[in-house]
């Protein structure tokens, strides 16, 4: 249902007619903006990912294909232009706990207006540290569980942000994998118990009554560190047939190629929760579509209103993507009630 | 000052009507203009009001309509899908189906076909797994219900997840034993329909359920926050059912700003549709069109200026040429003509305004011309009138001075006949020798008789011939009236009592009083009326009644004399006044006279100012009323009754002329003191010497000692009482009083001496002499002499004149002798002693001319002597003459 654009182009080619749209947004900020330009914002965002991974990148066109750009093209939108009247301070908790801490405190240090963390964890980690600065989390799957908040509708302290997909969704992984390679005997759920909700058990409850439902044999793959994953998948290319699931984690977005390459290497049919793994080369994935407006309430929290006043936005409307060829090479055929569900075929 | 006043009025002040107009037409289309665009405004502001509240309702009704389309759209895909036949399909084939509505439609989360037993078959779902043949019972659920009852159920809005509005939908499908569809609805897909209402630019449209809570906003949050808006006051009047006032409601909407606001209900939900509009953009238009308005306003209004400046000078151009061409023909310039060229009545005006200049010119022209004419038509006359006048003039000088020589010719034949008629009377009284016949003695007392008539007769032309040639002039002093009236009746009463008539005198008590006015005239009036009653009444008697009003500055006399005489016809009334007229000639035969006593009597009268009347009945007598105005006497004194002075004073009057000395002692005498006379300065100093005195009345001009001289010499004889010394002199010069007043003399007595001015002199009164009142040109002061008559009486007065005469005539020959040989010392002393000598009786131009020639004598040479000697001769003879003429009756009276 949304388009897809290619990955980003390279900066040089456009830099010249950028700097003239900047510039021409710069000044149309300053008139939009009216009683709130008389100090430069720090906007300060934590993500798990490596700051060379492509979804940290940003975007300098106008279509967001990341959350980053997507962000920066909204504040334009609403009259805050980068370097002008706010200041984007990106930092990466990749590498480990000791790197988590020290981003923290270096984004704590600079005194931001507003902090967007990536994931639960993270999220868990700044709110330990700052009760004050107001927090927007993308995403987090459990906020009321975790106690970042009181309740969805009506938060309350210093923090809101948006959701993922709910604990039923592990039923409909399964089912979804299952109507794909439809003789299966069991099913690989690869995820890091550190960095997934509740250590996996947020979807295992409702995936394993489905197995039951369904007769397949569930098999859990934790895994700690990006090494594992190879040899942890590896184990599914034997018989009995399997496929497998990778359920919402951020260690897992982090390690997608490595995921996606091993999956490929040993013909293991996988099915992700975001459509990032497809771009990396994935079989299929679903999911809640991206519609992850921080842009608006970055925006509301400059100007003035309290983070914990803004509702908790939960996902409306998910999507199917498949990629035809790559199952083609696992010698899959899709069934026509997964095509006339998806919402993307890619080839 | 008319011409003035006309131009002042004229010249109004340029402009003012231009003004006026100009003030007048902007006003007037200020007026329209500014009442044209307020209604405008007005009506436009009202109408772009309904029109935004109408453009409002419809956006909301149709964003109302979109949402109960989106839901619609969502029932008849449900519907569609309930309607498939049953066993026309596997589950399977159910589940592709419902695969292929939710792909159809997003909005929908989740779809569930029941039996018609409640059984579930298919469910099919976003989040979990779908369920083939789950057989889950859901009769109970109400959507079940609600389907199975209506056909179609619209469930209350519920939340899921505690932010996303969800809400159930069902349909049920035909035949006996339909399935029944139940769709769980995410609503918050109803967003990017409300995101997508455009409400202007910056205004907005959300959604709130039946129960006031809001559904969808475009700001997202607000709907995501279960926000209950049944509180505020416009929701909740919307879901009591009152609908939206027509022209939108004016409140604050979540963020405090105020907006316009409506709403539509959808239908069949009971949805609320809230369309919002910031005022600040709604009334946007209204405000540029109010602000174009005014634009236009202004802009029109600096139109209606230039117009009314056109259209005022359009006006007032004609108007003024109008007025300057009314004031320059006002100024007389009538060869104007005005050229105003507007073509309509204006310019009828201008062009009437030039007929009427050139109808005045030619008017001018005429009235010119007819002035001219007229002119020397009067100038005609005029000469005509002058030349009348002139030779009317002439005639009546001729006329006048033929009258003068009738008097002049009476007058000279009356003294003429006089003369003869004397020595005809002397005769007669000589020829009664006592040796007559009765015979002869009536013939001769006949001829006496008739000569004494001719005497009276010729007496009263020669009086009537001196009123008729105005000579006579009233000769007026102080006297008293009562007594002047009874001396007259003393005199007359023998007259009456001769002929045997009655004679009654009745004077009032106011008649006693001093008056001022001319005795002897009023006398002479008396005499006659009470001579012509006694002589033309036969029997009876005669009444004189007299009174007197007294006034402020006058006396009116009323004296009545009434007769029982003969009487006088009524028509002669008035003829007896006239001359030479009695009543008839049978009466001028029987009584006599010449007619002319009552015409001398009313000429006196009328001199007097007075009145003189008659009433008369023939037969029963007549009544002549005489009023003549008095003027009132000084302190009611008469010369006649002099008061003594308190004291008795001595006298010693020096003066070197006897006829001085005599007046002067017969005055001190008569004031009651003691004079002593001495004709010298040295004899003066002697007697002053030897005797006592009050008062030395001291002459300044004496051959042997000089008044001042003597004076002075008396003043060194260290007397122990000093008398007081007056000097008496005609010089009353500034000179002449300094050289007094060295001498230590202060008061001066003026020559000639008066009674009243010495009398104040010696008994201190005001020092000031009196001054001479002499008629100017007259020959003699009458009235002084008159008075010195009164004082001195005639024998006196007599006797003075014969001294006079002596005098004069000596010392006119010492003159003429001294001018004569050059002697001007002698000169000056015989004027002085002349002068001094003439003012005693009151020749008062030989007293003048006398002191003339004393004065410029020193200076004069002798030839000039000489006819000064020789005026003075001849001045001296006029006067004597004159006085002879004053003095022979009374000289003759005394003789006899």
């Amino acid at each position: 249902m949304s388009e897809r654009t290619a990955p980003a182009r390279v900066v040089p080619a456009v830099a010249r007619r950028d700097f003239l749209r900047l510039a021409g947004a710069t000044a149309a900020g300053f008139f939009a903006l009216g009683a709130v330009s008389d100090r430069v914002r720090i906007v300060a965002s934590l993500t798990a990912l490596s700051l060379d991974d492509e979804l940290t990148r940003r975007s300098m066109t106008e279509a967001a294909t990341t959350r980053l750009g997507g962000l920066i093209a909204g504040l334009r939108q609403r009259g805050w232009v980068e370097g002008v009247n706010f200041r984007l301070e990106l930092r990466s908790s990749f590498g480990g706990p000791d790197k988590l801490k020290s981003a923290i405190q270096e984004i704590i240090d600079l005194k931001p207006d507003v902090i967007l963390t990536g994931s639960t964890g993270e999220t868990a980690a700044v709110l330990a540290v700052t009760k004050t600065i107001p927090i927007v989390f993308a995403t987090s799957n459990d906020p009321v569980g975790y106690g970042f908040v009181q309740s969805l509708a009506h938060p309350g302290g210093n923090v809101t942000g948006f959701t993922s997909s709910t604990p039923e969704m592990g039923a409909k992984w399964l089912q979804l994998i299952k109507e794909a390679v439809p003789d299966i005997a069991r099913v690989g759920v690869l995820f890091n118990p550190a960095t997934t909700p509740r250590a996996g058990r947020y979807y295992l409850d409702s995936l394993e009554q489905e197995a039951v439902t369904s007769r397949v044999e569930v098999v859990l793959v934790p895994v700690g560190k990006p090494a594992e994953i190879e040899g942890a998948i590896s184990r599914f290319a034997e018989p009995p047939k399997a496929a497998m699931i990778s359920l919402v984690d951020s260690f897992l977005v982090v390690n997608r190629q490595a995921i996606i390459a091993a999956t490929a290497k040993y013909r293991v049919p996988m099915i992700y929760p975001f459509h990032y793994f497809m771009d990396a080369g994935g079989l299929m994935s679903y999911g809640p579509t991206l519609e992850v407006r921080s842009a608006d309430y970055v925006d509301l929290i400059l100007r003035g209103t309290k983070a914990g006043d803004l509702p908790v936005q939960s996902p409306r409307k998910y999507e199917l993507l498949i990629n035809r060829t790559v199952a083609r090479t696992l010698g899959l055929t899709i069934p026509f009630t997964l095509l006339a569900r998806a919402d993307e075929i890619r080839e | 000052m008319n011409d003035q006043v006309d131009q002042g009025y004229l010249r109004t002040p340029p402009g003012r009507l231009f003004r006026k107009y100009l003030y007048s037409i902007v006003a007037l289309a200020f007026a329209a203009l500014a009442i044209n665009t307020g209604f405008d405004v007005w009506f436009s502001y009202r109408e772009q009001k309904q029109l935004l509240a109408a453009t409002q309702r419809e956006q909301a009704a149709s964003a109302a309509i979109q949402i109960g389309q989106f839901i619609g759209q969502i029932e008849n895909q449900i519907r569609w899908l309930s309607r498939l036949p049953p066993e026309l399909s596997t589950n399977e084939d159910d589940r592709l189906n419902a695969i292929r509505l939710l792909r159809l439609s997003p909005a929908i989360a989740e779809i569930a076909e029941v039996d018609a037993q409640g059984r579930e078959q298919v469910r099919v779902s976003r989040r979990i797994a779908d369920r083939i043949g789950s057989k889950a019972d859901l009769s109970g659920s109400p959507a079940f219900r609600g389907a199975n009852d209506s056909r179609a159920y619209y469930g209350p809005v519920y939340f899921f997840g505690d932010t996303e509005p969800f809400m159930t939908l069902a349909a049920r499908g035909n035949g006996p034993a339909p399935n029944v569809l139940i769709a769980e609805v995410n609503l918050r897909f109803i967003w990017d329909l409300v995101a997508g209402i455009r409400v202007g630019n910056t205004g907005k449209a959300y959604v709130v359920d039946r129960m006031g809570v809001l559904i969808a906003h475009p700001d997202l949050w607000p709907a995501l926050q279960r926000s209950d808006l049944s509180a505020h006051a416009d929701v909740r009047a919307a879901l009591d059912g009152v609908g939206p006032p027509s022209g939108g409601l004016v409140k604050e909407d979540l963020s405090g700003q105020r907006v316009l606001s409506t709403y539509a209900t959808v239908p069949s939900l009971g949805w609320l549709v809230f369309v919002e509009l910031p005022l600040s953009e709604a009334y946007a238009p209204i405000y540029a069109s109010i602000g174009r308005s005014t634009f236009l306003l202004v802009i029109l209004l600096a139109g209606a200026i230039l117009v009314s400046l056109f259209l005022s000078r359009r006006m007032t151009v004609p108007i003024q040429m109008l007025t300057q061409g009314a004031k320059r023909i006002g100024s007389g310039d009538l060869g104007l003509r005005l050229a105003i060229k507007t073509g309509d009545e204006l310019e009828a005006l201008g062009d009437q305004f030039n007929r009427m200049a050139a109808h005045l010119r030619d008017s001018y022209a005429t009235l010119e011309r007819k002035v001219v004419e007229r002119t020397s038509e009067l100038e005609k006359a005029r000469d005509h009138a002058l030349a009348e006048h002139d030779a009317a003039e002439r005639a009546r000088s001729i006329a006048v001075q033929a009258n003068e020589t009738k008097s002049r010719f009476l007058a000279v034949v009356s003294h003429e006949l006089r003369t003869p008629l004397n020595g005809v009377m002397g005769v007669l009284q000589l020829l009664d020798d006592g040796n007559l016949s009765d015979a002869q003695r009536r013939h001769l007392a006949t001829a006496a008789a008739s000569g004494e008539t001719l005497i009276a007769l010729v007496d009263a032309i020669l009086e009537y011939a001196r009123l008729e040639a105005s000579t006579e002039a009233l000769e007026t002093r102080d006297f008293r009236l009562d007594r002047l009236i009874e001396t007259a009746a003393d005199l007359m009463r023998p007259q009456a009592f001769g002929k045997g008539l009655t004679f009654d005198l009745a004077c009032e008590a106011t008649a006693g009083t001093s008056v001022h006015g001319d005795p002897v005239r009023l006398n002479r009036i008396l005499l006659n009326l009470i001579g012509n009653a006694i002589k033309f009444t036969p029997r009876g008697g005669i009444g004189l009644t007299a009174s007197a009003e007294l006034f402020d500055d006058h006396v009116l006399l009323h004296i009545t004399i009434r007769d029982t005489g003969i009487g006088i016809a009524p028509d002669m009334h008035e003829r007896i006044f006239e001359d030479f007229v009695q009543a008839d000639d049978s009466i001028a035969r029987r009584f006599g006279g010449t007619g002319l006593g009552l015409a001398i009597a009313r000429r006196l009268t009328r001199l007097m100012h007075g009145e003189l009347t008659v009433a008369s009945t023939p037969g029963a007598g007549s009544t002549f009323t005489l009023e003549v105005p008095l003027g009132r006497g000084q302190s009611g004194l008469a010369q006649a009754a002099i008061a003594p002075p308190s004291r008795r004073l001595g006298v010693l009057l020096v003066d070197d002329d006897p006829v001085n000395r005599e007046v002067g002692e017969a005055i001190l005498n008569r004031l009651g003191h003691r004079p002593t006379l001495a004709g010298n300065g040295a004899s003066a100093v002697a007697l002053a010497r030897d005797h006592a005195f009050d008062v030395i009345l001291m002459d300044l001009h004496m051959p042997d000692m000089d008044g001042v001289e003597a004076a002075s010499r008396i003043s060194k004889l260290d007397l122990p009482k000093m008398p007081r010394i007056i000097a008496v002199t005609a010089d009353v010069s500034a000179s002449a009083r300094e050289r007094l007043a060295r001498a230590g003399i202060a008061k001066i007595v003026s020559k000639p001496i008066l009674i009243g001015a010495l009398r104040e002199a010696i008994e201190g009164a005001p020092d000031e002499p009196a001054a001479a009142q002499l008629a100017a040109g007259a020959l003699i002061d009458r009235h002084f002499l008159d008075e010195q008559k009164d004082l001195l009486g005639p024998p006196q007065i007599a006797k003075l004149h014969h001294l006079l005469q002596e005098t004069s005539d000596r010392l006119i020959a010492d003159i003429a002798n001294a001018a004569a040989i050059g002697d001007h010392k002698q000169l000056v002393r015989s004027a002085h002693q002349l002068g001094s000598a003439a003012s005693a009786l009151g020749l008062v131009r030989l007293f003048e001319r006398c002191r003339e020639v004393e004065v410029a004598a020193a200076s004069t040479s002798t030839s000039e002597c000489q006819s000064a000697a020789r005026d003075l001769a001849a001045l001296q003879k006029a006067s004597m003459s004159a006085l002879d003429d004053l003095l022979s009756p009374l000289e003759q009276r005394s003789v006899n």
